[in-house]
């Protein structure tokens, strides 16, 4: 059993508690244990890194802090939250002044960030550690009768500096994994796009028109449903998706389901264990 | 076309350019031509276009002048994505091509488009107008010509790289808010503003700011960093746009805008229970007219669902929140201090 630290995102713990709900059903199948990071804070969901990049690095340090205490990686099943941790740890690592600066202040809890531990996403831990083929393997209802658009997210692609895992202009990652539970991607353009939610509520038309573009983009390809590694995509596309749509002017519509979910189904879990009754859209 | 010797036995590639065709004057709609041409290794997009355009078709229009990514000029979209042509490899684009052994290339996205591969670049030109991208010296005149202005070498370290920018458009192109809204100022323009509100030389930061900060300005930008990731060269934009919103709450206090209270509201939430409140978030960000207006059949929809986040007091703080919010103040004292010595 390979064990994770595991850093449980605010939104997770609210709006979409179906993500963690769904994973801690599933994980002993595939043999893994995430260990949950109740000390951990809110990342600042790339919002603190310009209001306050020292506290940003403080805040992020210590959440790594915690993982590396435990020996292990941290792993999170939010995008943004990978993508904050992931630069607040590139400028740890390439700032010694500031990693001082900050491990004088995690002193006083017992903490030191010294950058041993990687922050990584679940989907990169289910492709590459725990692997397609045992994956496959442990598929009891594969998912072959549904056309499934990959939605990738901005903050698991971008900047390919900080996350570096799949090629952001045509990342693959997403899309094995589906294959692996025995579903049908369809190629989709919007796979590397945003679904606008950082600006919901202060750009909200604009914000509701990237995310229109992207849902009907997989109504027109007929897909049966949309699949995302990120809560907050979930949220602007599922959540907002009808106040979207309106405003495109689409009368149809279309499910979002979490990773999470989508793995949870394949290997025989039940829309009610899994939470998938939560969405708005279904 | 030629190319050095030692790259001939490489042999070429037979390769189908599948070019944007539209001339307003005379097509109803736009339609795409395919010209296929040998090419060897090491040979660019740019070259080719050039080739195509001497020896096949003379009346494709696009943009070119240096050949050698200085310029700027031939920004277009190759294979779907905002690059210049001049420094695109067509074999390296090849390899990656979702059809084999065929280039598609289309003008860049977001500009009105004037024929072919060719964009009007004039209403970037009128947003960089509007946000005063220029410097307006502090220097009085009477003095100029007669003294020179000194910078230190770390706040030449500041802009240099936002220096880089040749306004080739590709972040432009690629920008999903702009995409939405053609209001939006746009990641080159957020850029520059950025370059000339960070040098000491400048006496109209202040105006600049209040610019950025209203409607379709800095707070738009929803941080998909596609404008970074397509950056010719490499220039972190969102460094600066981040370094504009960071300038607009910490230093200038211009706090009264729904993304700056947006913004603010990580930080007290962090500060208060470590975990964000999602609950109150709208309100804090645009009031409580705006949330009941906009968001009132959303969360009818989210109750039913058992979808909506907790109130403030059901917010459970993260463990050994004490020992966390002595250290998170201990760093805004530090803060604090940084802030009064970049003031002396």
């Amino acid at each position: 059993m390979k064990r994770y630290a595991y850093y449980l995102s605010c939104i997770n713990e609210s709006m979409t508690k179906e993500v963690d709900c769904s994973i801690e059903l599933w994980q002993k199948d595939l043999g893994i244990e995430f260990v949950k990071l109740h000390e951990g804070t809110c990342c600042g969901g790339s919002n603190l890194d310009y209001v306050s990049p020292k506290h940003f690095a403080l805040v992020n340090g210590r959440n790594i802090a915690l993982a590396e205490k435990m020996g292990l990686d941290l792993i999170v099943s939010c995008n943004t939250c990978l993508m904050t941790m992931r630069s607040a740890k590139k400028k740890l690592d390439e700032t010694p002044e500031l990693k001082k600066e900050v491990n004088e202040i995690l002193k006083k809890e017992g903490l030191e960030y010294r950058g041993t531990s990687e922050v990584r996403h679940i989907l990169w831990v289910l492709v590459d550690d725990v692997g397609l083929d045992t994956i496959r393997k442990k598929v009891k209802v594969p998912l072959k009768n549904y056309r499934i658009a990959p939605f990738y997210g901005c903050h698991i692609l971008r900047p390919s500096t900080v996350l570096g895992h799949d090629n952001p202009v045509n990342p693959s990652s997403l899309d094995q994994l589906v294959e692996a539970l025995g579903g049908q991607t369809i190629p989709f353009k919007h796979k590397n796009r945003c679904c606008g939610f950082h600006t919901l509520l202060v750009a909200e038309q604009e914000s509701l028109n990237v995310a229109a573009e992207a849902l009907q983009e997989a109504i027109q390809a007929k897909a049966d449903f949309i699949v995302t590694p990120c809560p907050l995509c979930h949220t602007s596309l599922d959540g907002y998706q009808s106040k979207a749509l309106k405003q495109a002017g689409e009368a149809s519509s279309i499910p979002v389901f979490h990773i999470s979910e989508m793995v949870g189904l394949a290997l025989g879990y039940s829309a009610k264990q899994l939470g998938i009754k939560r969405h708005i859209v279904s | 076309m030629t190319a050095p010797t030692d790259q001939h036995i490489e042999g070429t590639k037979d390769v189908t350019f599948r070019i944007f065709r539209f001339n307003p004057q005379v097509d109803s709609k736009p339609y795409f031509d395919d010209y296929t041409i040998p090419v060897e290794r090491g040979v660019t997009v740019l070259r080719s276009l050039n080739y195509i355009k001497e020896h096949i078709d003379a009346s494709i229009s696009f943009r070119a002048f240096c050949q050698a990514g200085i310029c700027g000029s031939c920004g277009m979209r190759v294979n779907g994505l905002s690059q210049l042509a001049c420094t695109t490899q067509v074999w390296d684009v090849l390899a990656k091509s979702r059809e084999s052994g065929i280039i598609k290339v289309e003008p860049l996205r977001n500009l009105p488009l004037i024929k072919d591969l060719i964009v009007d670049m004039d209403p970037l030109v009128d947003k960089m107008k509007h946000y005063s991208n220029w410097i307006d010296s502090t220097m009085p005149e009477s003095s100029m010509g007669k003294k020179e202005f000194l910078i230190s070498e770390a706040e030449f370290l500041r802009y240099d790289k936002a220096t880089d920018c040749i306004l080739c458009a590709s972040c432009v192109s690629e920008c999903s808010i702009l995409r939405a809204n053609k209001e939006y100022v746009s990641p080159a323009v957020l850029l520059k503003s950025y370059r000339m509100n960070v040098d000491s030389r400048d006496a109209i930061h202040g105006k600049r700011l209040a610019e950025l900060v209203k409607d379709h300005g800095v707070w738009d930008c929803t941080h998909c960093y596609r404008c970074q990731e397509s950056c010719v060269k490499s220039i972190p934009i969102m460094d600066a746009i981040h370094g504009i919103r960071e300038d607009a709450i910490e230093l200038r206090g211009m706090k009264d805008t729904s993304g700056s209270k947006h913004a603010e509201a990580f930080m007290s939430d962090i500060e208060k229970k470590g975990k964000l409140v999602e609950a109150t978030l709208p309100i804090r960000t645009n009031g409580i007219v705006w949330t009941l207006q906009n968001l009132l059949p959303m969360a009818v929809k989210m109750i039913m669902k058992r979808r909506t986040p907790p109130p403030p007091p059901l917010v459970k703080s993260a463990k050994g929140i004490k020992i966390f919010r002595e250290m998170f103040r201990e760093m805004t004292e530090h803060v604090r201090q940084d802030h009064k010595s970049q003031k002396k």
